[in-house]
């Protein structure tokens, strides 16, 4: 080993008195005097593992495979049992907030179920080659009656719209629920670029589902027939649209928390 | 002439021989290592200060948070950590061996490469070409080239270690071939799993927190207890405690090493024996820190005036308590109840910092006062730069850890509570963040004067005599410690 007590050439031991020693000495004070100071690495000690750092690796162990042990199945990928995971919220919700304006609640859902209008309306409201327009549409931003019908029933024969004609075919749009027709005419009629400010309430859109089972079921509705009977406000009392509501039942919110 | 005292001379020639060979290669890892971790605590005392007061410095963009912490991190692991590794092991081998090094100019064109690859990775992070792969930021194009440069750097140290003739295997080197191997393997195959294979990212994710910790426990520590393994030994003059105790804490670090690191994602879409035997591995790693710690200071109890007296015992000796330490809280922090706090938290920066610079980085320093004398043949300029030295580091990566560990359960207790708002987490862990700015700014310090320190060393200005620097005044010699004998000139003269 490095530092042994052997000679450094064991090969030459012979030489080892012809060494000269004024010689050596000298280069030592020249080049190697910290290595001379060194001392030698000794031969390892042969002390036997102490009991207690056996005992303090088995607690160790046992800590290791506790810890193991809590991870129940091994090759599942979950669910992970808790501890190692945060828990869940503890009312099991998300933690978004719960209430807020019945606008934002209206516009959010409406703008989910235009997904099915884009198709062909365009999903920025512009119309299409024989698809009429919906931003900036007279028949949108008009009586609430008249776009409600337009929307429960289809439509049939030649509309005119901001000055174009188009002569196709809506299909109606029902069944909806009023709460979903309430979102849907509040998202239109506040988006691309229409800026009513007002929110269709869903008492008022249950009117509407009212007054379309007046009609002959399946019976598309032609401009005429808008204008001639259904061209007005739906009944119901307006809502302010900066009222808090639950954004589940969208019931007014007595005491509103602050956002979460 | 006794037969004793001439091999003992030849021995000092024959260590000298060696030392002279490999002058340049390590004090060039030294240098350019202390250098870059020089850089690497300013970054980390900025990006620690951008924690709390976020408008400092703010304003231009290569100083952003995630810009100043990856380089923090890269730098002090590639540019300080494997480059202070590097040098020490190419010196112990070649002194454990008994052989001189015959390849220096290709170690140290490979040393160049390396240096370069570091320059590299670090303006590519800095101008925000990162990768964003904790401790693998630099630019994908950088690691082949690392990778080339640490085969043609060590490749030597293992040829000397087969080649050295007879004699059984000292303990230091089961340690330094150990790590010679296991680099190479981990930083492959992370690097491969990582950047190359198609594989699925939550895996990848996975292989990067194993690489941190399997650069952790399977190089620096190996490097680490070599270097305290050969200096406590050394210093002292008295043989290692046990040598049973030393077999078992190797292969116990050999064994259990390898599997730690993967619980940084428990809770993550992974089989679940993954982060479950991460969790377990790093526990476990106490088991090792046990049999070195109790091994070393058997060995050192009874010599604690060298202790306080020299400089690499004491710097060895403070990164071995600091392994002990980091084998608790590997086992605290680990244990069900805190994993999860742990997550999110700045907790696992604490315990990297604890490993890289309370552990690995004072073996390291420990090692650097030992070697620099015999390489450069000069003495170290002062005992107080030494004192100050190990002082601010002491006291700095102390603080560091508390803070960021008690700071990171704290925040991660706040971010449990899910109904309250975030900032409540950022609110509990500020006062904590200050701490640890202050703290960066005392281990900054201390790392100047170990910088200029070493520059004046490697300039060939440290002093000429026969006496050592020690951090203990000798009440014989109370205006100089080393005394007017000790000057090498002055004793020539008389000598003449």
């Amino acid at each position: 080993m490095a530092d042994s007590n052997q000679p450094a050439d064991s090969k030459r031991p012979d030489l080892e008195e012809s060494t000269n020693v004024a010689e050596t000495h000298a280069s030592l004070i020249e080049g190697g005097v910290a290595q001379a100071r060194e001392k030698r690495i000794k031969e390892t000690g042969m002390e036997p593992v102490s009991l207690w750092v056996i005992l303090a690796s088995a607690i160790v162990l046992l800590v290791g495979g506790s810890v193991i042990g809590a991870g129940g199945k091994l090759l599942a990928y979950s669910p992970h049992p808790q501890g190692y995971i945060r828990a869940d919220f503890p009312t099991g919700g998300n933690d978004g907030p719960t209430s807020g304006p019945i606008y934002d609640a209206l516009f959010k859902r409406g703008q989910k179920l235009f997904a099915k209008c884009s198709g062909c309306h365009g999903s920025t409201g512009e119309g299409n080659a024989g698809f009429p327009p919906l931003a900036g549409s007279e028949w949108v931003q008009g009586n609430t009656e008249r776009f409600a019908m337009i929307v429960l029933n289809g439509l049939k024969d030649p509309i005119t719209v901001k000055g174009n004609t188009y002569n196709g075919s809506m299909p109606s749009q029902a069944p909806l629920t009023a709460t979903e027709l309430a979102a849907l005419m509040t998202f239109v009629r506040n988006n691309f670029g229409n800026a009513m400010g007002d929110i269709v309430t869903p008492e008022q859109a249950a009117a509407a589902l009212e007054i379309q089972k007046s009609r002959p079921a399946g019976q598309q509705i032609t401009a005429d027939e808008l204008n001639a009977t259904h061209d007005q406000m739906l009944e119901g009392d307006p809502i302010d649209p900066t009222t808090v509501v639950d954004f589940e039942t969208l019931e007014p919110v007595e005491d509103p928390p602050g956002v979460k | 002439m006794p037969t004793d005292d001439i091999a003992f001379q030849k021995d000092s020639e024959l260590r000298a021989k060696i030392d002279r060979s490999l002058r340049h290669p390590v004090m060039f890892f030294f240098a350019s290592g202390a250098t870059w971790l020089a850089l690497s605590l300013l970054l980390g005392f900025i990006s620690s200060a951008k924690a709390h007061s976020p408008t400092f410095l703010d304003g231009c963009g290569f100083l952003s948070y995630g810009r100043v912490y990856a380089a923090h991190l890269n730098l002090l692991v590639y540019g300080w950590g494997c480059q202070a590794a590097f040098g020490l092991v190419i010196w112990l081998m070649a002194r454990l061996s008994r052989k001189e090094c015959s390849a220096v100019g290709i170690i140290l064109t490979a040393g160049h490469v390396w240096n370069f690859g570091v320059l590299v990775g670090f303006l590519g992070i800095i101008a925000g070409y990162g990768t964003g792969k904790p401790w693998m930021e630099f630019p994908v194009a950088v690691w082949p080239m690392l990778l080339l440069s640490y085969l043609f750097i060590t490749v030597w140290s293992f040829v000397q270690f087969r080649c050295s003739e007879g004699g059984k295997i000292y303990v230091a080197q089961w340690y330094l071939v150990a790590a010679l191997f296991w680099f190479p393997w981990i930083f492959l195959t992370a690097h491969l799993f990582v950047f190359v294979f198609n594989g699925h990212p939550v895996m990848a994710a996975a292989v990067n927190a194993w690489f941190k910790y399997a650069l952790i426990f399977l190089f620096f520590t190996p490097v680490a207890l070599g270097t305290a393994y050969y200096l406590v030994p050394k210093v002292t003059g008295r043989p290692i405690y046990s040598y049973a105790l030393a077999l078992f804490g190797f292969w116990a670090l050999a064994v259990i090493g390898p599997w730690a690191g993967m619980q940084r994602l428990a809770g993550a879409p992974l089989p679940q024996f993954m982060p479950y035997l991460g969790a377990a591995a790093t526990i476990l790693i106490l088991i090792p820190a046990l049999a070195v710690g109790v091994n070393i200071i058997m060995t050192i109890r009874g010599h604690e005036d060298a202790v306080s007296a020299s400089p690499s015992l004491r710097f060895a000796l403070g990164g071995i308590v600091s392994f002990l330490t980091l084998g608790v809280l590997g086992l605290v922090l680990n244990t069900p109840g805190t994993l999860k706090l742990t997550q999110f938290s700045l907790t696992g920066y604490g315990y990297e910092i604890l490993a890289i610079y309370g552990f690995f980085s004072m073996c390291a320093f420990g090692g650097i006062y030992f070697i620099v004398p015999r390489i450069t043949r000069r003495e170290w300029l002062s005992r107080r730069f030494i004192s100050w030295h190990f002082w601010l580091t002491v006291y700095g990566v102390g603080t560091v850890v508390v803070c960021s560990i008690m700071g990171g359960l704290f925040q991660g207790q706040a971010q449990e509570a899910y109904g309250s708002a975030w900032m409540d987490a950022a609110t509990r862990s500020y006062a904590y963040n200050i701490g640890t700015t202050i703290a960066w700014s005392f281990i900054l310090f201390g790392s100047i004067f170990f910088l200029l320190h070493l520059l004046l060393m490697w300039a060939r200005l440290g002093r000429r005599s026969q006496h050592p620097t020690l951090l203990k005044v000798d009440d014989h010699h109370e205006a100089s410690p080393h005394g007017p004998e000790g000057d090498l000139d002055e004793l020539q003269s008389a000598e003449a």
